[in-house]
């Protein structure tokens, strides 16, 4: 596929250094407090970064812009019981946790019940979180998939297997560390991708008017009530009250009970540096979650004026161009095609018509585009399917 | 028990951090929905 040598090269030493890194810094770690805690000796930023390093993935690299791209930017609202649960965890479970000197969260719940109360939420913790983690290592794989046309399970096993190495033989310093790295190659190369969308864009439209074509198109949706004509709609997942209340249990459930996040703040040298690098990631989380949503955006904007794929999956794409569906495939990317060229010029002219400030032009276009947007998403849809059945 | 090391920092107590990222929850939700009346 288009994987040039100098992607293998970035491809082959940030796997090297992130691996080497990892490994060369925990070499101190010789006992348990070493292996699980880094023997408690990382500053609040060491902690942030590997706190926020673990929230995000390739998963974020990936869905977030995506979701934007698609459903606009009310997902950012998800975040909003965060910064709340930072404060809650910081007050009743950071002293908690750090005076009994535990390892692990289960621990505090043997010591305060018993030893089933800890081996069940384990149990669950390793349960869900082993889910969890085969999602976030099949996305990388997805793309290496698609790049390279390799088989998904040489994909999943190789990028498991790199996983495994420097965690089993660093333990939570080569986590630390790594998580670093990896958080600042995966919003490197994110803030890349949105300055790139931003430079593609057409002559004579810039940022606000890449915002315009946006909004106009509902996808700067940031902040929703969840209401419509007919009353609250209780089946819309993101608004500003489940993300609120919904997000705030989610958010504590997951910084105060699941390992992968109790586990980092308390490698913090004290209770401060824990506390503080948790109530920095409540500071940053949204404003940072906003910015990766407005990438989608922008590469939202790039795609009214160039052609966009049928399907982002090209491996996907390229197995169905083989199958019994390939006609009915290229029959349906042909009206994609079409309908594409069409909202492109209804988009530039859009673009003109706020360079004048036509409030009517404005309104008219941006119904003819909401038409659009669903022709395209049906169509998407079909496509979809068409792919994964081929 | 709280000596040098545990002090908090730039404020007299953590009740002040936790207002700052309360308050800054409310100052972006604020900001969020003047930016999506006006590009809307």
């Amino acid at each position: 596929m288009n994987f040039s040598r100098l992607d293998w090269i970035v491809l082959v030493i940030t796997l090297l250094l992130i691996i080497v890194y990892g490994v060369f810094k925990s070499r101190t770690s010789k006992n348990l407090d070493g292996y699980f805690l880094g023997d408690r000796q990382m500053p609040w930023w060491v902690v942030m970064l590997s706190i926020m390093g673990t929230q995000a993935s390739a998963i974020t690299f990936l869905t977030a812009p995506g979701q934007a791209y698609t459903d606009g930017m009310r997902f950012v609202q998800y975040y909003f019981g965060l910064p709340i649960a930072m404060v809650v965890v910081c007050i009743f479970f950071v002293p908690i946790f750090r005076r009994l000197k535990i390892y692990t969260a289960y621990e505090y719940l043997e010591q305060r019940f018993d030893v089933k109360t800890r081996t069940l939420t384990s149990f669950l913790f390793l349960l869900s979180r082993g889910l969890a983690t085969g999602v976030s290592v099949v996305a990388p794989s997805l793309v290496l998939h698609s790049l390279l046309g390799w088989d998904i399970t040489i994909t999943n096993l190789f990028m498991g297997g790199l996983l495994i190495i420097y965690t089993v033989t660093g333990g939570a310093k080569a986590v630390a560390y790594t998580q670093q790295l990896q958080f600042v190659i995966i919003y490197a190369a994110m803030f890349l991708a949105a300055w790139w969308a931003i430079k593609m864009l057409p002559q004579g439209i810039g940022i606000t008017e890449a915002l315009h074509i946006g909004g106009k198109a509902g996808k700067l949706n940031v902040i929703t009530s969840g209401n419509t004509e007919h009353g609250f709609d209780w089946k819309d997942k993101y608004n500003i009250w489940s993300g609120i209340i919904g997000g705030f249990f989610l958010s504590l459930s997951y910084f105060g009970t699941d390992q992968s996040q109790v586990g980092r703040y308390l490698t913090a040298r004290s209770d401060k540096e824990s506390k503080l690098g948790l109530l920095m990631n409540g500071l940053v989380k949204i404003p940072l979650q906003f910015s990766i949503l407005l990438i989608g955006i922008f590469v939202f904007a790039y795609y009214q004026f160039n052609p966009a794929p049928a399907f982002f999956n090209l491996a996907q794409e390229n197995k169905v161009k083989r199958s019994v569906y390939a006609n009915e495939y290229a029959a349906a990317t042909d009206k994609y095609h079409l309908l594409q060229e069409e909202k492109s010029k209804t988009f530039t002219r859009l673009g003109e018509a706020l360079k004048r400030d036509k409030a009517d032009e404005i309104a008219a276009l941006r119904q003819q585009i909401t038409e659009q947007q669903r022709q395209d998403e049906r169509l998407g849809d079909r496509l979809a399917v068409e792919a994964f059945d081929g | 028990m709280n000596n040098e090391k545990d002090k908090v920092p730039l404020f007299k107590s953590w009740n002040y951090w936790y207002w700052l990222v309360i308050g800054f929850l409310v100052l972006l939700i604020v900001l969020f929905v003047f930016f999506t009346k006006y590009f809307s």
